[in-house]
């Protein structure tokens, strides 16, 4: 029993560490994205700047806290906009499904440690970013290390969240063989009701109904809005909770679902 | 000039023929990038709910900004979008020699080997957004104003083909220029928005080094009827100069370039 459980955590461990290779592998790319996201943090600065203009609140956020939000939102974008859809559709779709699910781990577990694995090496990279935020941008990030603690675990709860929500759109790849348009329609919409663009708290009534609707706002805004101050840490058990309750359902829904749509797999060329 | 119309005319068919046998797959493709662009108007629009005016630009008018350099950036995903994979699936699979003993240009060649369906969803997002603008601000469009507009639309995707083509240039070197393209690329989200919303040396980079401003916040500013001056009519100069740089980068380039040699 512990030796098979030692030989599974030794094959995920592996797993885990193929990420950061491949994330540092191409350097150029690396850069690139880098400078990019410099940028982006400058446009959302500016324009920020100029909305608070006229006004020293918006919804009950000032300037500081829009800011703090919008730049952390930045650094935390990654989460949002993973490839899984098109990694496991195209896994799908070329027939490579086949050799995952002969291998003896679990294909699901696979792809959820690689994609932690991946998110966090994603944010430890973008480390140096938080402090030329800090210095050029003006990112105030809470000192209390309670602050910190529970933006982590409400991290993590959302990635799995999503990860969870992800896997569900990528089952229907079995049934349609086209995962392009999918990934882009998933990539927009994730993109306006996780909070990425724009802070929840200002958007109208009737969107906020929708963004509580979706999963997205949990694997973005829940963490973000609590290291930015907006929610306060008094209330990260209630984050956490409502974070649960969604991986709950989603996880269910995900294995579930995939037991079923794995019966439909037809791998061209036999 | 009119044998290169004819040529690129028979490439553009031959396209439509391979893209209309994945009909579903054209189709996903145009409106791939709307969501995207749809995320972010919808948050500007939501932002412009809670406040009236923009360093004195209201949605309206910001909407006009976008449209335009939505519509330039269409252009150059629709008719020079292979200029992106130009490094990797031309230069380092020798397919580029296949274009050097044609009798036609190699930099034509290239460009019309592949129209990219992808932008025409990109431009009829801007131009949905440019006509939204102008019913909502009473623009009376005159043949003069309209004409205008075509001309700095593309002008200014001009300016996007001829920056896209001096970085995707650095492929003869370093094989994968996606990096070095993107990075200026990049740039011009900064003009999305009306340019004096930033501090002068942004606005100086974006209307003189990378002047993707003089696509958006520029001819913008003249339809609404701002005053601005003669810089109103500097995006067709510039587009020009920059693409007889482009070129001639382009030529350089091409006297170092060595065949993968298999």
């Amino acid at each position: 029993m512990t030796a098979e459980l030692r030989r599974r955590l030794r094959a995920y461990l592996g797993i885990s560490a193929m990420s950061p290779k491949l994330l540092t592998a191409y350097s150029i790319w690396f850069w690139m994205e880098f400078f990019v996201q410099i940028l982006t943090m400058a446009i959302f600065t500016y324009f920020w700047r100029a909305v608070y203009a006229q006004g020293q609140e918006i919804n009950g956020l000032v300037l500081q806290q829009t800011l703090n939000y919008i730049l952390l939102a930045q650094v935390c974008l990654p989460l949002i906009e993973n490839q899984l859809l098109l990694e496991v559709g195209h896994n799908i779709t070329s027939g490579q499904i086949i050799m995952e699910l002969l291998r003896p781990l679990d294909y699901q577990g696979v792809q959820y440690i690689s994609s932690l694995t991946l998110a966090m090496t994603n944010l430890v990279t973008k480390i140096p970013l938080l402090i030329i935020a800090w210095f050029a941008f003006g990112l105030q990030l809470p000192t209390d290390t309670a602050t910190w603690g529970a933006f982590l675990l409400s991290l993590f709860l959302g990635h799995a969240v999503l990860f969870c929500f992800d896997w569900i759109l990528s089952c229907l790849a079995f049934y349609t063989t086209e995962v392009w348009g999918l990934h882009m329609a998933r990539t927009g919409i994730g993109l306006f009701f996780s909070g990425a663009l724009i802070p929840l708290d200002i958007m109208p009534p009737t969107i906020q109904k929708v963004v509580n609707a979706l999963p997205f706002s949990q694997a973005l805004y829940s963490p973000v809005s609590l290291l930015s101050g907006i929610t306060p840490v008094a209330e990260a058990s209630q984050v956490w909770l409502t974070q649960l309750i969604w991986l709950t359902c989603l996880f269910i829904a995900a294995r579930a679902i995939f037991s079923r749509a794995v019966r439909k797999v037809t791998v061209q060329g036999g | 000039m009119i044998r290169y119309a004819k040529l690129y005319w028979l490439f553009l068919a031959q396209r439509f023929k391979i893209l209309m046998e994945y009909r579903t797959n054209f189709f996903i493709g145009v409106i791939s990038t709307v969501f995207l662009q749809a995320a972010s108007i919808l948050s500007i629009w939501i932002v412009m709910l809670n406040v009236p005016v923009l360093q004195g630009w209201t949605y309206e008018e910001i909407l006009m900004v976008y449209g335009l350099l939505t519509l330039a950036k269409s252009l150059n995903h629709m008719f020079a979008d292979n200029l992106w994979p130009f490094g990797w699936s031309y230069v380092r699979t020798g397919q580029f020699d296949r274009f050097l003993v044609r009798p036609i240009d190699p930099l034509f060649h290239l460009l019309a080997d592949r129209f990219c369906h992808d932008g025409i969803g990109h431009f009829l997002v801007g131009l949905f957004l440019v006509i939204q603008s102008s019913i909502k601000l009473s623009i009376s469009w005159t043949p003069l104003l309209f004409f205008y507009t075509a001309i700095m639309v593309i002008s200014g995707g001009v300016i996007f083909m001829a920056l896209n083509l001096i970085t995707c240039v650095s492929a003869f070197w370093i094989i994968d220029s996606v990096p070095v393209t993107k990075v200026i690329f990049e740039t011009n989200e900064f003009a999305k928005y009306p340019l004096n919303i930033y501090p002068n040396s942004i606005r100086i980079l974006m209307t003189w080094v990378i002047p993707y401003g003089l696509a958006s916040f520029y001819p913008a500013s003249y339809i609404l009827g701002r005053d601005i001056g003669v810089i109103a009519w500097a995006a067709p100069p510039v587009a020009a100069v920059l693409l007889f740089i482009g070129y001639r980068v382009w030529q350089f380039g091409m006297r170092h370039y060595a065949s993968t040699g298999s």
